[in-house]
């Protein structure tokens, strides 16, 4: 099937014809989504192939289709009208308010009364609705706020245990290349919990930094991410690694942003145990 | 909300596709009046019934509505886009498939020619008409097989008891000879 690690083309041509079993397709599926020379030779493929639907009896669909269609695309607007403001399609679709609009006919005195009144009933709805929405956002942020605060107070708890047990080793880190920077590591194997602060230079776009475990057997552990998002108190990051690992030291590797399995970018900064 | 047609047979396809994106039914029409036939022709042709062709052409003229602004000219053609997922809901309605495995990205079809215009059209009709008619009786059925039945190779060498890879070897003649007609 591959060709110096491309697709051959007939095979390209073959799922664009539709020729391949549903297993071959789906291999070839997979590499064509990672490849972009393979994804453009695909869709070329399938251009050529497109031009079999002209060899078809040409034949116009009947007018109902065509009807059908555009109802269907002015119901969705509709909808998508009604989803702005729903407060003036519910009163102006539904039941009651039709009812409303035929007695008005028969009891043309009675409207001078009713009609102000649902006016105002309608204005009170929307207020109403509007209030309601606010109430609502600002329970969910305090729902949010909430959150925050709990994960805060708990990563505080897992610091100061961290701080204050006995059994943590504190691993100062040092350039290793050109970059400047420092560094502090804390430590506890028992609890499998790594906290650090750092400072480095701002990283290049679509990269981060690494911290990394280094084991005494086996290969570096990731100690997280020091990106937007990671589980941080302020400057100091935190990480769970697994318990008991025997420790070399650690290192903070230059990575794309996201971060990597396994060290793979220059290592800016590293410490002994 | 729909605003001022203009001429079919002369504006874009994409510039059709921006005013649906910005939920022009008049442009929505204008693009179902330039491909509908297209498009339920090969539904017809793969389902040789008329009420799952139709549905067929709605759904996808409906979709190309609801992700209009999700097209993008740089890497793709509309029409080709749109005969080849016809193509593909019709062969999963055959063979009662899931469509996720078939079903194309919006950008996955190239195809250079410009079938904007009714008359361009017809005469890519007949160019394709005459080249599929030029094919040996082999190679035309195979490439058939698998586009209008949705045949895979394997399947269509056992239905004309030939070897696969005379089969392969068919498609891969024919394949070229279509492109010519792209180039």
């Amino acid at each position: 099937m591959r060709n110096g690690g491309h697709i051959r083309e007939e095979e390209l041509e073959l799922l664009a014809l539709g020729g391949l079993p549903d297993d071959e397709a789906a291999a070839v599926q997979a590499h064509v989504a990672a490849c972009g020379e393979c994804a453009k030779k695909l869709a070329e493929s399938r251009g050529s192939a497109a031009l079999l639907g002209f060899t078809a009896k040409q034949e116009r669909p009947a007018g109902t289709v065509k009807a059908e269609l555009m109802a269907r695309v002015r119901s969705s607007s509709e909808r998508e009208e009604h989803y702005a403001w729903p407060m003036w399609r519910q009163n102006k679709g539904d039941g009651e308010t039709a009812e409303y609009v035929t007695s008005r006919r028969k009891n043309g005195w009675l409207n001078w009364v009713l009609a102000p009144a649902a006016a105002a009933l309608a204005l009170v709805s929307l207020a109403l609705s509007w209030q309601n929405r606010r109430v609502s956002e600002a329970l969910e942020k305090q729902r949010l706020a909430t959150e925050t605060l709990l994960h805060d107070r708990e990563r505080t708890s897992k610091l100061v245990a961290v701080l204050a047990a006995g059994d943590t080793v504190t691993v100062k880190l040092a350039p290793t290349g050109e970059t400047v920077g420092s560094g502090v590591v804390k430590y506890n194997g028992r609890m499998g919990m790594v906290a650090y602060s750092v400072q480095l230079p701002v990283a290049s776009a679509g990269k981060s930094y690494q911290m990394w475990l280094i084991p005494v057997k086996g290969v570096p552990i990731s100690a997280g991410m020091m990106e937007k998002g990671a589980p941080s108190l302020g400057p100091v990051w935190m990480a769970e690694v697994p318990a008991n690992t025997e420790t070399k030291g650690f290192a903070i590797t230059l990575e794309p942003a996201g971060g990597m399995p396994q060290p793979t970018g220059p290592k800016v900064l590293a410490g002994a145990s | 909300m729909a605003t001022a047609g203009t001429s079919g047979e002369t504006t874009s396809d994409w510039s059709l596709l921006a005013r649906i994106a910005q939920r022009d039914e008049v442009a929505l029409s204008a693009l179902y009046d330039r491909y509908s036939a297209l498009v339920f022709s090969t539904a017809k042709r793969i389902l040789h019934g008329t009420g799952e062709a139709e549905e067929i052409l709605q759904d996808i003229f409906y979709q190309v509505w609801e992700t209009a602004e999700r097209f993008d000219p740089e890497r793709g053609s509309l029409a080709g886009w749109l005969l080849v997922t016809a193509r593909n809901r019709a062969i999963s309605k055959l063979r009662r498939k899931r469509q996720s495995a078939d079903e194309l990205d919006e950008n996955g079809v190239s195809l250079t020619l410009e079938i904007e215009a009714r008359a361009a059209q017809n005469v890519l009709l007949d160019k394709v008409r005459s080249v599929m008619q030029s094919l040996p009786d082999g190679q035309r059925e195979a490439l058939e097989c698998a586009y209008f039945e949705g045949m895979s190779h394997t399947e269509i060498a056992e239905k004309t008891g030939q070897p696969l890879g005379t089969v392969k070897t068919r498609i891969r003649s024919a394949m070229e000879t279509l492109k010519k007609v792209l180039r």
